[in-house]
């Protein structure tokens, strides 16, 4: 299943209700739609906000698909960017001392449970899978 | 996204239900900075009917826990849901953030 959206926050919307849909067509478990929601939601989120130079429209193109695991990718034109570069947060901070920012790839790294980035053909791909239970 | 306020003297619940994603995040702001206004020694975030809590929605509880904390005021989050309980031990909130009963 494919969806292509537009570098707009309102646009997560029809991503998670699609997510939801592929979730029921296919009796994924809850734990495993959970996952794949917040890891969308971090990437797009970051993307729209941070991923974009220029003020133009973009598409982004969200791919699932199922066999083993289950597979999220996220297809985007913007600069070229690895997400898994930024460097880990430390949860054991004091939360005085913590940072405002910078959970997303840290809650994408802990839910999902394969991640990759690629470059492809000028584009940023970042592939999150998650393992089905037996 | 919905947020109900029960306003006890100086305290205040508010009983959030549904997605705290990034849209819930912005509101959950709005309604935490309308209470921190009537000048609510106590906030407390029930996050036992919200369905999904993501980095804004952390962002905007760790940086109002800190605001409330920095005047000798407090704010917690309440009874959170499995999925958001979940979100807040990834992130290494829970022992901080969360109302101990």
């Amino acid at each position: 299943m494919q969806i292509v959206l537009q570098n707009q926050p309102s646009e997560k919307q029809r991503v998670a209700q699609a997510l939801e849909q592929f979730g029921r067509d296919h009796q994924l478990p809850a734990a495993v739609v959970q996952a794949a929601d917040l890891a969308l939601e971090e990437h797009l989120t970051n993307l729209m906000n941070y991923g974009f130079t220029d003020n133009r429209p973009h598409q982004i193109t969200v791919r699932f698909s199922l066999a083993s695991h289950f597979v999220v990718e996220v297809e985007d034109d913007g600069p070229p960017f690895n997400p898994l570069e930024v460097p880990a947060v430390d949860i054991t901070l004091p939360l005085e001392q913590r940072p405002i920012g910078g959970l997303g790839i840290h809650l994408i790294r802990g839910f999902m449970d394969e991640i990759e980035y690629r470059s492809e053909g000028g584009k940023n791909v970042l592939r999150m899978g998650k393992r089905l239970p037996a | 996204m919905e947020i109900r306020n029960v306003v006890t003297g100086d305290t205040c619940e508010m009983l959030v239900s549904g997605r705290i994603d990034g849209a819930g995040a912005n509101q959950l702001e709005v309604e935490i900075l309308n209470v921190i206004r009537t000048g609510a020694k106590g906030i407390y975030v029930n996050l036992s009917d919200a369905t999904f809590l993501c980095s804004a929605g952390l962002r905007v509880l760790l940086q109002y826990w800190r605001q409330m904390k920095n005047s000798q005021r407090l704010l917690m989050a309440t009874r959170p849901s499995p999925e958001v309980e979940a979100v807040l031990a990834t992130s290494g909130f829970r022992e901080a953030l969360v109302e101990k009963l």
